[in-house]
């Protein structure tokens, strides 16, 4: 018999299905472009609405800054803003107040973080254990200072701190007057901003540590770490996330601009702008005395100053920190 | 050195019993598999023995000495996690050599040691990446260096083959029954996958709900399976499974149900008037049957002139008289559908209400709907209590040599 070898064919793809020739011609082309397009706008469309809002309530109000940054102004619409060129800012950066105040603000930050770093994670670690219903009424209960409004716990506070009849100096026997010597002032507003924030970061510190994956622990144990080792090695770098996001909210939000209310409605600022922080030095230069180039200025100033610092820790976040995937 | 034993140990969740009663001793060298399926407590099992876990009774013993209180990193023990549980913040060589720095041993050691293992392990180029940048087979690596860097008296595992490819996973298989072999260390090895107890194990025990079915060598939980959950857990498909009663006909039993009359080959001199009926299951491997046309009448080429003296799985121990003149065990039913498996071809029929599974070498010629007749020998029958479903097993009354059988009965 003769024959001879024939290759196996690979698998073709089979025969393209032939579209029905376009009757219509031209216009059935058009009316399938307009509706490709259509489609591609669609998803656009979804999101108009937020995008709009964020110009209207963000952009929009922003440039607006930068632009009255330039002008002499005293926020009444009868009054032309006269443009005044870099003035404004010359004004600003020439305030002698406005060193001490970065320099307060640096202080309320590290003044913060020990109730916004230092003591949750001591109390998370410390609550790992509570479990269930006891965990969830323990988080509420400490969770809820954050939600109570700081006019109201500033009302409180002044009691308690009162020099003669307030509670705190009865009970430590101090004649100390918190809200009119300068250290004292100082620790005060602190100290309350960080009562305030306090059940939050614990919060939000129970929430990371309970991100990180169990067996972590497991494995650390039966490999003949001990409790403190786990802790130093696996759940601190872990949690190190967490613990930039804690120092970011700080340095951002807590510090300059929680403080606000109970500064206004504690110190105004003093005694002898002891605790002045930026934000309130914008609202006493800016706002209160109608100066809507200067505010601007500042305004723009500590945008661009805060939008730094972010960026800093974020890269040093990105530098140090490890997602556990 | 490691000999572990685990006596009577119970642990509860609420009502619930994890790990009910079970006693095990593993000596030294032993390569143990847990095996069952999920949620029948074998990782709890493991954990207890690792100190992850506390048992609600009962007593861990490494080496005779009490440790059921004592925490994890005291117990001598390495651990390889089912998710491997690399430190993603630390390098390879850091997270090889994080139980000898728990240790406090000094850093040109430690650095010595974890390139010894790496070497073993093949993972002396990635010492300096991450976990995250390493592929599923090498985090397995990993682990398991981890596990051998400091030499311990056990290796417990923990499903640690599960998240592998297919192929992988038959590599390290290979692998890891090596390392047991150069290392002599005891294993105790937890997995739902049969054919890793099957291949790695020197012994399997086999867990359901909490409790011990069966402990034994692979070879006797697959050949003679202690009770019907073992038979029907191991083989790939399992073991055929039908309710059957025990009848005794002409002097002789049978297993018989709708579509089914296996003779087991068994002796059973009635005396006048009496009538054995004993409700039974009655287990059929796959492979032990063989199918043929109903047409094709007449005796099923194997069950005839079987020799049947020694009856390997000890199931059916003939009381003696071949039985080559016997009608054919058969099951009588018909084709449902057709697996290909390559090699073979797994035929599944209907055989009155239950379905049976017939592993058939190919091409073996069959049609769907096809009337067929399926054979198996004596010996290669299975008996298990309706109610208990442990084994059962053939003890003559009055023949004291017949070997007494391996696996006892508790009926």
């Amino acid at each position: 018999m003769s024959g001879m070898f024939v290759e196996v064919a690979p698998p073709t793809l089979p025969a393209p299905i032939v579209a029905p020739a376009a009757a219509g011609g031209r216009g059935r082309t058009a009316r399938r472009l307009a509706r490709r397009l259509g489609r591609g706008v669609v998803p656009y469309l979804y999101l108009v609405p937020a995008l709009g809002m964020l110009i209207v309530w963000i952009y929009r109000p922003l440039v607006e800054t930068a632009n009255y940054s330039f002008y002499s102004w005293n926020l009444s619409p009868t009054q032309p803003a006269t443009p005044v060129g870099w003035h404004n800012y010359h004004r600003l950066f020439t305030l002698p107040e406005l060193g001490g105040s970065v320099w307060r603000t640096l202080l309320m930050i590290i003044g913060l973080l020990p109730f916004t770093i230092v003591i949750p994670v001591v109390v998370g670690l410390l609550s790992r254990e509570v479990r269930g219903r006891a965990r969830s009424i323990y988080q509420a209960l400490i969770f809820l200072p954050f939600l109570v409004a700081p006019v109201a716990s500033a009302a409180v506070w002044q009691w308690l701190l009162s020099p003669r009849t307030g509670a705190v100096n009865r009970a430590t026997g101090s004649s100390v007057n918190w809200f009119h010597e300068r250290w004292p002032a100082l620790i005060a507003i602190t100290g309350i901003t960080g009562w305030h924030v306090l059940g939050f970061a614990v919060v939000v510190v129970a929430a990371g540590l309970a991100s990180i994956n169990g067996d972590y622990a497991e494995a650390a144990s039966v490999d003949g770490a001990s409790r403190w080792q786990i802790t130093r090695w696996l759940t601190l770098p872990l949690l190190s996330p967490t613990l930039v996001f804690l120092v970011l909210a700080t340095a951002l939000l807590f510090a300059p601009q929680w403080t606000f209310p109970l500064i206004d409605t504690l110190t105004q600022g003093g005694p002898v702008d002891a605790t002045t922080n930026v934000y309130y030095l914008l609202w006493e230069y800016g706002i209160q005395s109608f100066d809507a180039g200067l505010a601007s200025a500042a305004g723009v100033v500590f945008f661009l100053g805060f939008g730094l610092v972010a960026a800093v820790l974020l890269w040093i976040s990105e530098r140090v920190t490890i997602h556990d995937d | 050195m490691s000999r572990i034993t685990v006596e009577n140990v119970t642990r509860r969740y609420g009502d619930v019993r994890a790990v009910d009663g079970v006693s095990l001793d593993v000596a030294h060298g032993d390569f143990l598999v847990l095996l069952g399926p999920s949620g029948c407590g074998k990782s709890t099992l493991l954990r207890m023995i690792a100190g992850l876990v506390s048992p609600s009774d009962g007593r861990v013993l490494v080496d005779g000495n009490d440790v059921t209180e004592a925490p994890a990193r005291d117990r001598d023990l390495a651990m390889v996690f089912q998710s491997y549980a690399l430190y993603p913040h630390l390098t390879v060589e850091r997270n090889i050599g994080f139980p000898l720095r728990a240790r406090k041993q000094r850093k040109a050691d430690i650095r010595r040691r974890v390139a010894e293992v790496a070497d073993i392990l093949d993972l002396g180029a990635l010492l300096d990446r991450r976990p995250r940048a390493l592929s599923g087979g090498q985090r397995q690596r990993v682990a398991l260096g981890r596990a051998l860097v400091r030499d311990p008296g056990a290796f417990l595992m923990d499903e640690p083959l599960s998240n592998l490819d297919a192929q992988l996973r038959t590599a390290t298989r290979t692998e890891i029954t090596e390392l047991h072999r150069r290392l002599g260390r005891t294993f105790v090895y937890v997995t739902h996958d049969q054919v890793e107890a099957m291949t790695m194990a020197t012994s399997v025990a086999v867990l359901n709900r909490g409790r011990l079915e069966q402990l034994g060598t692979p070879t006797e939980v697959y050949d003679t399976p202690a009770s019907a959950f073992v038979a029907g857990f191991l083989g790939s498909p399992p073991m055929n499974l039908l309710d059957a009663e025990i009848v005794s006909r002409d002097g002789r039993l049978h297993a018989v149900a709708e579509g089914v009359d296996v003779p087991l080959g068994l002796d059973h001199p009635s005396h006048e008037g009496e009538q054995v009926r004993r409700p039974a299951i009655l287990g059929v491997r796959p492979e032990h049957l063989s199918l043929r046309p109903a047409a094709d009448a007449g005796p099923a080429p194997e069950a005839g002139g079987v020799p049947n003296g020694s009856a390997p799985n000890g199931s059916a121990p003939n009381g003696g008289a071949p039985n080559g003149g016997a009608p054919a065990a058969t099951l009588r039913g018909s084709v449902r559908s057709i697996e290909n498996l390559g090699s073979e071809e797994i035929a599944h029929c209907r055989v009155g209400a239950a379905e049976v599974a017939v592993r058939a070498r190919r091409p073996a010629g069959f049609t769907v709907g096809e009337a067929v007749v399926l054979t198996v020998r004596p010996e290669h029958t299975h008996l298990f209590d309706r109610e208990s479903g442990r084994r059962l097993v053939w003890q003559p009354d009055r023949d004291p040599q017949v070997p007494a059988a391996r696996v006892p009965v508790a009926t």
